[in-house]
């Protein structure tokens, strides 16, 4: 599968959209919890959603107030959101002792 | 309005801004982002976010022009949501058409012109197999000569007689001219000078014509001299020494030693130029600075051949010397001080590698001086000696800083605007090439076909791109050479002319074929180019023999 590159900023986003899976998020409330601009924030859910690992909603909330795009994981990214969380805890896990070792 | 509220109307001003270049496939995201602000808290937190998601925004935008196929799926807007509609393709087109458009703008300066036409200049000698280089006018001055015979215009007339490469259409041109304005007889000196292939018999009729215009002028019989003198060599009748030359040398060369001045008539020659220039707006260059720099050469024998001469004048006197005949010899060796103090006043100095002619005929002089008792008009003459060495290494000095050879400026400007003028015609082609790949589609292949493929609309971008980028490199190249010859033309600056003969002499040779002869170029070009469409044949036909060998399978 291909799969877009998970920088650090992107394994943030996709932590948070973890946190709550079920979740639609909207995009001014995803950059507050990760402390992500707009200007990096929006290509990485271009991305996401690009290899269909994101799901996107408009809302529409009152007449005259601009409808609001919210998101979510789709199965297929939540499924490699927590393939990549469990790789990355087993790695540092399996890498502690030897580091332990290595300097004592 | 607050300060506040309006931060955040210039913000959403910006996204909505950056929405109008987005691509179609970002447009959707755009719109989430502008959804967004009205939720972000604090007006200036709400410009950051709206100039994050332009600069996003117009990313993508050049990104797609550069890449036209490139696509990302699209979040549905919605027409009941959004009404931003426009395929990207129409963006791509128009960046296409700009460009071109842009570039065809530029034919509209004189100086492009210029440029385009310098840039032209490399190819001109390929097709020239004539023993004699090219005999053909170019188009301007063609041009140019209608206009001055329609107009009855002497100046313009002489102008082009002494540009004109075929002889014959050169003297009647000069003819025509001296005929309305016989002031301008002079011109048939520089007709003589820049055709010496001209026959005998015409300088037979010019020579009088110019001797009585300008009677103290020792020009015209260097230029018979000259003509002798190429007649010997195209009949291989040379002789080795100057004693043998025919009478009728001797005899032209003898009245140049009795002319009070040497005129080459090269300030006279600039002047005309600069007003029929500037009176016909003439834009070749390389016609237009004949009479500058080192373009216009004197004949030979006025320019060192005299030394010949005055060798010949120098062993009479010391002939006449030896035999006891003082007064005599006394006054060839006067002659040929007087001759070469003329010739010097014309900038021409009468030594070659083995004879300073005047240094032997002022130290004989000197002799006769001293033997008369008379030693302030030796330590004169002494001192001439010394001042002819003085002055003929100072005209060495001076011809060897005549060219700014530290500078190479002139030439990798002449690269780049040849590179630029290369890249323009491949730019050009490409964009042809599209151009009829996507009439073809429409009319044959894909009928409903909306527009170019991706590949087409790439390299379509891509030429258009470059179109303009090599016509804004020649102009801004081209430019400065520009200005110096126009400074020349208003004010005559020459200081930087040689500057601008280096950069178009660079001009006129071969892109990558610098160091080669003019004949080996057209050798090696045109079997270059010969090898090449052997070569296209050969990728042409290979396949349509190996389908005729392969045997077929039986069933």
């Amino acid at each position: 599968m291909k799969t877009p590159r998970l920088s650090p900023q992107t394994l943030l986003l996709l932590e948070r959209f973890l946190s709550r899976p079920a979740a639609w998020r909207y995009g001014y409330e995803l950059s507050r919890e990760t402390g992500l601009k707009s200007g990096t924030l929006y290509p990485i859910l271009m991305r996401l959603a690009e290899h269909s690992l994101l799901e996107t909603k408009w809302v529409t909330t009152e007449d005259g107030v601009p409808p609001r795009h919210t998101y979510r994981l789709t199965p297929k990214g939540m499924e490699l959101a927590r393939a990549t969380f469990v790789r990355s805890r087993s790695s540092r896990t399996t890498r502690q002792p030897a580091l332990a070792g290595g300097s004592a | 309005m607050t300060s506040q509220t309006y931060l955040r109307s210039v913000a959403a001003s910006l996204l909505r801004l950056a929405l109008k270049v987005a691509p179609q496939d970002s447009f959707g995201w755009g719109q989430a982002v502008l959804g967004e602000l009205d939720y972000v808290e604090g007006d200036w937190p709400a410009l950051a976010w709206a100039f994050g998601g332009a600069v996003v925004l117009t990313k993508h935008a050049m990104l797609s022009l550069i890449l036209p196929g490139r696509k990302r799926p699209a979040i549905n807007s919605g027409p009941e949501l959004f009404a931003k509609e426009g395929p990207m393709r129409k963006t791509t087109l128009a960046a296409i058409g700009a460009c071109a458009a842009a570039s065809l703008l530029f034919f509209l300066a004189p100086v492009f012109r210029q440029a385009f036409q310098a840039s032209l200049a490399q190819w001109h000698g390929l097709a020239n197999f004539t023993r004699f280089g090219d005999r053909r006018p170019s188009p301007a001055l063609e041009a140019l000569a209608r206009q001055a015979e329609q107009n009855h215009d002497a100046e313009g007339l002489a102008f082009v007689a002494m540009r004109y490469p075929k002889e014959s259409e050169s003297a009647r041109l000069a003819d025509e001219a001296v005929r309305l304005d016989p002031k301008l007889t002079w011109v048939y000196a520089v007709v003589a000078v820049e055709h010496p292939m001209l026959p005998q018999v015409e300088i037979e009729r010019l020579i009088p014509k110019l001797e009585q215009f300008d009677p103290e002028n020792a020009l015209p019989h260097f230029i018979f001299a000259e003509a002798i003198d190429i007649d010997q060599v195209l009949h291989a009748k040379v002789p080795k020494e100057a004693s043998d030359e025919s009478p009728a040398w001797k005899n032209a060369m003898a009245s140049a030693f009795q002319s009070a001045k040497l005129d080459d008539y090269l300030d006279r020659f600039k002047a005309l130029d600069r007003r029929v220039l500037l009176r016909y707006r003439f834009d070749d260059l390389c016609q237009a600075l004949v009479s500058s720099g080192d373009w216009y050469l004197l004949p030979s024998y006025s320019a060192w051949d005299s030394y010949r001469y005055a060798d010949l004048v120098l062993q009479s006197g010391e002939t006449l010397e030896a035999r006891g005949d003082l007064i005599d010899a006394r006054d060839k060796y006067l002659a040929v001080a007087r001759f070469s103090q003329m010739m010097a006043s014309g900038g021409v100095h009468l030594t070659n590698r083995k004879v300073n002619v005047p240094q032997e005929a002022y130290k004989r002089l000197q002799a006769f001086s001293e033997k008369d008792g008379v030693q302030e008009q030796a330590r004169f003459y002494a001192f001439l000696a010394a001042q002819t060495v003085r002055a003929d290494e100072n005209d060495r000095l001076a011809r060897q800083n005549r060219f700014p050879v530290s500078s190479d400026v002139p030439r990798w400007d002449a690269n780049l605007v040849k590179t630029s003028g290369v890249a323009i015609f491949l730019c050009a082609g490409i964009l042809l090439i599209c151009l009829v790949h996507v009439i073809r589609r429409r009319q044959f292949l894909a009928p409903n076909s909306t527009g170019p493929g991706r590949i087409t609309a790439g390299f379509g971008i891509g030429g258009a791109v470059g179109l303009l980028l090599s016509s804004a490199a020649l102009y801004a190249t081209y430019r400065p050479y520009a200005e110096i010859f126009q400074r020349y033309l208003h004010t005559g600056d020459e200081s930087q002319l040689p500057l601008l003969s280096s950069f178009l002499g660079h001009s006129g040779i071969l892109l990558g074929f610098e160091g080669f002869r003019a004949g080996d170029v057209r050798v090696y070009f045109w079997f270059a180019v010969t090898a090449l469409c052997v070569l296209a044949l050969l990728v042409a036909v290979i396949p349509f023999f190996g389908k005729l060998l392969r045997p077929r399978a039986s069933i």
